[in-house]
């Protein structure tokens, strides 16, 4: 089960669509799951990482896979090669990830762009790596092309994650 | 004390790399009694899922266990990545089994010339399955043993490696097969898939000054050479290469290659023995077999008058009465 917990307010309708969405691109539910605070002393941009483990109040079961959604900038990663563009960050394998809509205002301005990185994150909650195909959701997402592209899977990312859904369900 | 754990020093909680399994931690290393001997064991426990592996201590480092790389390893592979050196091999076989090597045996810096090989080879073409499957093998290895090595998530890992080869902002090039031509070699046009270039086979076909068109009781001899060249290749489980095929090797001196005929093969001859050898067999000739002929002491019997044709003669009348 997907859960989407929102850090800031959204638009239901909005939020239906989305999870309708991330439904279609796995094919396990997904439901909006209520909202969360976030961490008091953590200010805009918000560290992805700190953020995933501070936050606090979010129910899910063991295989659930939530997705935290906030309208809120997330700041950059400094990595040992270089700094890293942080839309979203996810814990290879867990059960956590972060997405921001930003620079857009709601989902829906942005929201072919927003889908893509949803799939993204909850594909490396899937254990998918990133991938080679410029068309597939786990290609680089700083790339410029990224948010061109539709919210879809490749073959062989599609093929990974219906396994290791079928695993976890197992 | 074996010789392979001189070089290698292993104690209980060392993080180590099994190849082609991954980061592992030392669980324990004790001495068992397997067949009556008493050996001992090193016990391993993949970090990512738990699995259990034991291994003699003499065989460590024949299997290619090996310390977890350092930071400035990892410095080395970025290193690497970034740099446009490495492309891989067009040659499949070639390639599959450089990737082989360098998947065991390679280390952290033959996981990235895996993961960088093949992904300059997916910007000239999509990468097959089989080497699609590898190049995340090697990219899960790559990942896990980084993040080990940096004491950094995975995923942080794995930006951090495609941050070099993929750099933010730009697109990754296209590749033509020109640029990955190596001096001197000869079978750079062997191994481009026309399926997945789009190409048929003929416009992957060999330069103009090649001979002739080869006539066609010379195609029929080459696809019998390819029939029997199929029961080798197929033990190997090798995809058939379009296009040309190999050029028919040139006759002995002298004599003329006769031209393979297709069908059942020719009999064997007889032994040659010396009377056989005296008397050269004759010719066999179609049709009905001739009739016996009798003995030669035997009287010659009387030939048989022609038969004719049409209604017997009748019986002359006795003459003189």
């Amino acid at each position: 089960m997907i859960r989407v917990v929102t850090l800031d307010p959204f638009d239901d309708k909005q939020l239906a669509k989305f999870n309708r969405t991330l439904y279609t691109a796995f094919g396990v539910g997904s439901e909006h799951s209520g909202s969360a605070e976030v961490p008091s002393g953590m200010s805009e941009p918000l560290d992805a990482e700190k953020l995933l483990d501070e936050v606090k109040g979010i129910r899910a079961y063991k295989d659930d896979k939530v997705l935290l959604l906030t309208s809120r900038k997330l700041k950059d990663r400094e990595l040992p090669s270089g700094k890293a563009p942080t839309v979203g960050f996810a814990r290879y394998g867990k059960d956590r990830a972060v997405l921001t809509i930003a620079p857009y205002k709601d989902l829906e301005t942005g929201y072919k762009a927003i889908a893509r990185h949803a799939l993204h994150q909850l594909g490396t909650l899937w254990e998918l790596h990133h991938c080679l195909d410029p068309r597939c959701s786990m290609y680089p997402p700083w790339t410029p092309s990224f948010n061109q592209g539709d919210h879809i899977f490749c073959t062989f990312c599609r093929e990974k994650s219906e396994q290791k859904i079928r695993l976890a369900k197992s | 004390m074996p010789e392979g754990s001189a070089a290698l020093q292993l104690n209980v909680g060392d993080r180590v790399v099994y190849p082609n399994q991954g980061v592992c931690r030392v669980a324990a290393i004790d001495v068992k009694e397997v067949a009556g001997q008493k050996l001992t064991f090193v016990t391993m426990r993949r970090e990512e899922d738990g699995a259990v592996v034991m291994v003699p201590e003499g065989k460590i480092l024949s299997i290619g266990v090996r310390k977890v790389a350092s930071a400035a390893d990892v410095e080395e592979i970025y290193a690497f990545l970034r740099s446009d050196s490495d492309k891989a091999d067009l040659d499949w076989k070639q390639r599959a089994r450089t990737n082989l090597d360098r998947m065991t045996q390679g280390g952290i810096l033959g996981l990235a010339e895996v993961v960088k090989g093949l992904q300059v080879l997916s910007e000239l073409r999509p990468l097959p399955t089989k080497e699609r499957e590898l190049y995340d093998n090697a990219r899960h290895l790559l990942v896990m043993e980084v993040a080990a090595a940096l004491g950094t998530a995975e995923a942080n890992a794995e930006d951090s490696i495609d941050i070099v080869l993929f750099p933010p902002g730009r697109e990754r090039p296209k590749r033509t097969a020109a640029e990955f031509a190596r001096p001197g070699g000869e079978d750079e046009d062997l191994d481009l898939d026309s399926d997945l270039m789009g190409l048929e086979g003929g416009e992957l076909d060999l330069p103009s000054d090649e001979e002739p068109p080869a006539e066609p009781e010379e195609e029929s001899a080459e696809e019998g050479a390819e029939e029997e060249e199929g029961g080798e290749e197929a033990s190997e489980d090798a995809p058939k290469k379009r296009g040309r095929p190999p050029k028919a090797k040139p006759a002995e001196e002298g004599e003329p290659a006769a031209p393979k005929k297709r069908g059942r093969p020719p009999k064997p001859k007889p032994e040659v023995t010396a009377e056989s050898a005296a008397e050269p067999a004759a010719p066999k000739k179609r049709g009905r077999p001739p009739k016996a002929r009798p003995p030669e002491g035997a009287e010659p019997a009387e030939p048989a008058a022609p038969k004719k044709r049409g209604r017997p003669p009748k019986a002359k009348p006795p003459e003189g009465e």
